[in-house]
């Protein structure tokens, strides 16, 4: 069996989706547990507040997982379109 | 495995065009129009001093959520744009929360619904911003610090847009094609009731509710 143009194609976007999704989760697990301790800190200096401080936590997360997102979509793209 | 990445779609040939209807997105999303509808008319059409349970559920969001917006916005401004708060914070509760009923898909599973989200969230804001400010101090933010920033803004403006409906997109998305290829490989046994709680009702949640607040403060930027 030939190894064609389309085969290395296919073989290359693979490969790119999963160095896309592995580098990709990097930075958000480094942030969302900075995040997390923090508000472990935070809520152990002021325990009545750990509601709040919960939800904000929460939210702060949220907004920081989306460049890991952006790769999964990319990686998403990779894997379905290409 | 096979439905994975698959849409149904309808195609209209129009004047040489073809116009690309995704049929499954919006029936979703008329059910979910229809649910929403039923859930108001329901909750407002027995008011009393002693509430219903419905009305109580009513009364919390309106409560909660106009108290955020006149946080944001002040109090007229946020009398004002309270409502569509409301509505966005509800419509992409129940549209992220009604994939766990079995062979339902959740509207924001396409990139169509919160890219159109977020693209009214910037008109609005845009308008809003021009016609609170005036049309000089409006495009004075944008040469802000000195006049060659202005490009930079500009793109800042136009990412906001991107990164606020790819976020809410690629959260669903994923979570679902999660959701379908982990249940797969256990052969449906055990796992996808906890899969669908933590994919489906608390990201759900969570990213209707920073689609909201993201949407809110850029009008309270615009704004101020």
């Amino acid at each position: 069996m030939d190894i064609m143009g389309a085969d290395l194609v296919k073989a290359f976007a693979c490969l790119g989706a999963g160095i896309s999704m592995g580098l990709g989760a990097i930075g958000p697990g480094v942030g969302e547990g900075f995040a997390a301790g923090k508000a472990c800190e935070a809520i152990g200096r002021n325990p009545q507040e750990a509601g709040l401080l919960t939800r904000t936590m929460l939210v702060g997360q949220a907004v920081s997982e989306s460049t890991g997102i952006y790769s999964l979509v990319i990686a998403l793209l990779l894997l379905f379109v290409v | 495995m096979e439905e994975l990445g698959r849409i149904h779609q309808l195609i209209i040939p129009f004047f040489g065009h073809d116009l690309t209807f995704n049929l499954e997105v919006i029936i979703m999303t008329w059910i979910v129009i229809s649910i929403l509808l039923l859930f108001g008319f329901l909750a407002s059409s027995k008011k009393g001093v002693i509430p219903g349970p419905l009305q109580v559920v009513g009364e919390l969001l309106v409560a909660q959520l106009f108290a955020l917006t006149e946080d944001a916005l002040g109090e007229e401004l946020g009398k004002k744009y309270a409502p569509l708060i409301c509505a966005l914070f509800m419509f992409l509760v129940l549209s992220n929360w009604i994939g766990i009923v079995p062979m339902m898909h959740e509207p924001t599973k396409d990139l169509n619904t919160p890219l159109s989200l977020g693209l009214l969230g910037f008109f609005i804001s845009h308008y809003l911003g021009i016609k609170t400010k005036g049309i000089k101090a409006y495009l004075k933010a944008y040469v802000d610090p000195f006049f060659f920033m202005m490009p930079l803004n500009v793109i800042g403006e136009v990412a906001k847009v991107v990164s606020i409906s790819f976020r809410l997109f690629g959260n669903i998305m994923g979570g679902s094609i999660i959701i379908l290829v982990i249940s797969y490989l256990v052969y449906n046994l055990i796992l996808p009731p906890f899969l669908n709680a933590f994919f489906g009702v608390f990201v759900g949640a969570i990213q209707a509710f920073v689609f909201t607040m993201l949407t809110l403060v850029y009008i309270a930027v615009q704004v101020k």
